[in-house]
């Protein structure tokens, strides 16, 4: 699969200089992410890391009793692995996918070689972890404070900005698991999103009718995590 | 004697060169060191007191995301090559600190790898804890939290009494002041604090320590695997 003629390629990818570029070619491996595939699980040695084209994974904290809080959603903007460049070896968190698609994946030793030689790479890579580091404590900060609505018009901003159209394969238990509530806070809040004309839902398909309404509904939270992305990321990302 | 214990890990020499480029300041007790979003100035590496890491959202008072005692430092993602802060820190306990300027940190990080090692694995820990925050804040009942936090500010002042309003620890725990007058006069009940006037005192940190949630413990694991 050729990463430059790639519908939706991964950005981080995308930005890639041209000698890295060839020299990563044949080591991408195209992986297909189902949707609910748990790409780690906490305290797992990685062994690869993960850069989404058409998918989005979301990163959860997991409790001893299995209750979990996601922190942080990875797609195309992103890698999913950030641990393996502070020497933390295990992943802190469980990454799974929340939107079906595809992606790449690179061995975690040869990504470490890549970020050893100092280079372009490891400074986009760095810039990426500190995005990711913004919106960890942005979403710690809103799960506290914002009413579920605002968290899921948030949530869903998130997501249609790493998707190509305006519709995302949803389940309400899905969502209530990323939040962290219980499902009928879920239904309630898209209830509310949908009679005020800004979302449809139906079977597990949520679509996006009023992208701007979300965005004038939503907490302060998406557009600090947008900009902190905007102003880090290459022009690519611009999404 | 006092020390950073990540300056501590450095080799010798390493060490003495580091150390000669920092100077050391008080650290009082309100002061903002970073806003997020602001660039650093300087990072921050404790002696004794502590610094708490919060963000803040419109009206909302601040809320805790992570403290920083002389276990550790401010201003880690320095090592991200990135100059603003992500959040913004309030010293909550006086005490002293080496500091060191954002570019002299740069210029030691571009030429040391163990300082890098040293530095990534404590961002490492400090991204793992904030994670842990955010589960711990939405699950976790206020008792088991403030007991964390107690132990975490214990860890950090090296007194067993410290000076803590309920005030304050309803901000930084996110809840009402009056769920944090409750889980005190519990722990209080059990006799593992007492408490007068803002007075805190630590009676019974095994106590204390069996009262909180696991993400106390589960910070020690990470900060031993990887730094002692």
């Amino acid at each position: 699969m050729a990463l430059a003629q790639s519908p939706r390629p991964n950005h981080l990818l995308a930005a890639l200089p041209e000698a890295e570029r060839l020299r990563w070619r044949p080591q991408l491996e195209a992986v297909d992410m189902p949707l609910g595939r748990v790409i780690y699980e906490p305290g797992n040695r990685l062994s690869h890391v993960y850069f989404p084209t058409t998918s989005i994974v979301s990163l959860l904290y997991v409790l001893e009793n299995g209750a979990s809080a996601e922190i942080a959603v990875v797609g195309n903007e992103g890698i999913v692995g950030v641990a393996l460049f502070m020497g933390g070896e295990s992943t802190p968190s469980r990454g799974v996918v929340q939107s079906a698609g595809q992606g790449y994946r690179l061995k975690a030793d040869l990504m470490l070689e890549e970020f050893n030689r100092a280079g372009p790479v490891l400074h986009l890579l760095l810039r990426y972890t500190q995005a990711l580091i913004t919106q960890m404590a942005q979403t710690a900060v809103c799960n506290r404070h914002h009413s579920l609505d605002q968290q899921l018009c948030r949530w869903l901003l998130l997501s249609l900005d790493r998707l190509s159209g305006t519709e995302l394969v949803m389940t309400q238990e899905l969502i209530a698991n990323m939040l962290g509530v219980r499902r009928e806070g879920v239904t309630e809040a898209a209830g509310q999103l949908h009679r005020a004309g800004l979302i449809q839902y139906r079977r597990g398909h949520i679509s996006v009718i009023d992208r701007a309404g979300l965005e004038k509904r939503t907490c302060e939270c998406y557009s600090v995590v947008k900009r902190e992305y905007d102003r880090l990321l290459p022009a690519t990302m611009a999404v | 004697m006092v020390v950073n214990r990540l300056i501590a890990t450095l080799p010798r020499a390493l060490q003495r060169r580091f150390l000669g480029q920092c100077d050391s300041i008080d650290l009082l007790f309100g002061t903002t060191l970073c806003g997020a979003g602001q660039p650093f100035r300087f990072a921050y590496f404790p002696l004794a007191g502590f610094i708490s890491v919060v963000l803040t959202l419109g009206q909302h008072p601040p809320l805790e995301l992570g403290l920083i005692g002389n276990e550790g430092m401010l201003g880690a993602t320095l090592a991200l090559g990135v100059d603003g802060a992500p959040t913004s820190a309030v010293v909550q306990g006086t005490g002293a600190a080496l500091r060191i300027p954002a570019g002299l940190l740069r210029r030691e990080l571009r030429d040391s790898p163990a300082l890098q090692r040293i530095l990534g694995r404590y961002l490492y820990i400090s991204v793992t804890q904030l994670s842990r925050s955010a589960a711990c804040m939405q699950f976790h009942e206020v008792a088991p939290r403030l007991a964390r936090w107690l132990l975490m500010t214990h860890d950090r002042a090296h007194v067993d009494r410290f000076h803590l309003t309920h005030d304050l620890l309803a901000d930084m725990l996110g809840v009402r002041r009056s769920g944090v007058t409750i889980a005190a006069g519990a722990l209080k009940d059990r006799n593992l604090i007492s408490y007068t006037r803002g007075e805190i005192t630590v009676l019974n940190r095994k106590g204390l320590e069996a009262a909180s949630c696991e993400c106390y413990r589960a910070t020690i694991i990470d900060y031993d695997r990887l730094i002692s």
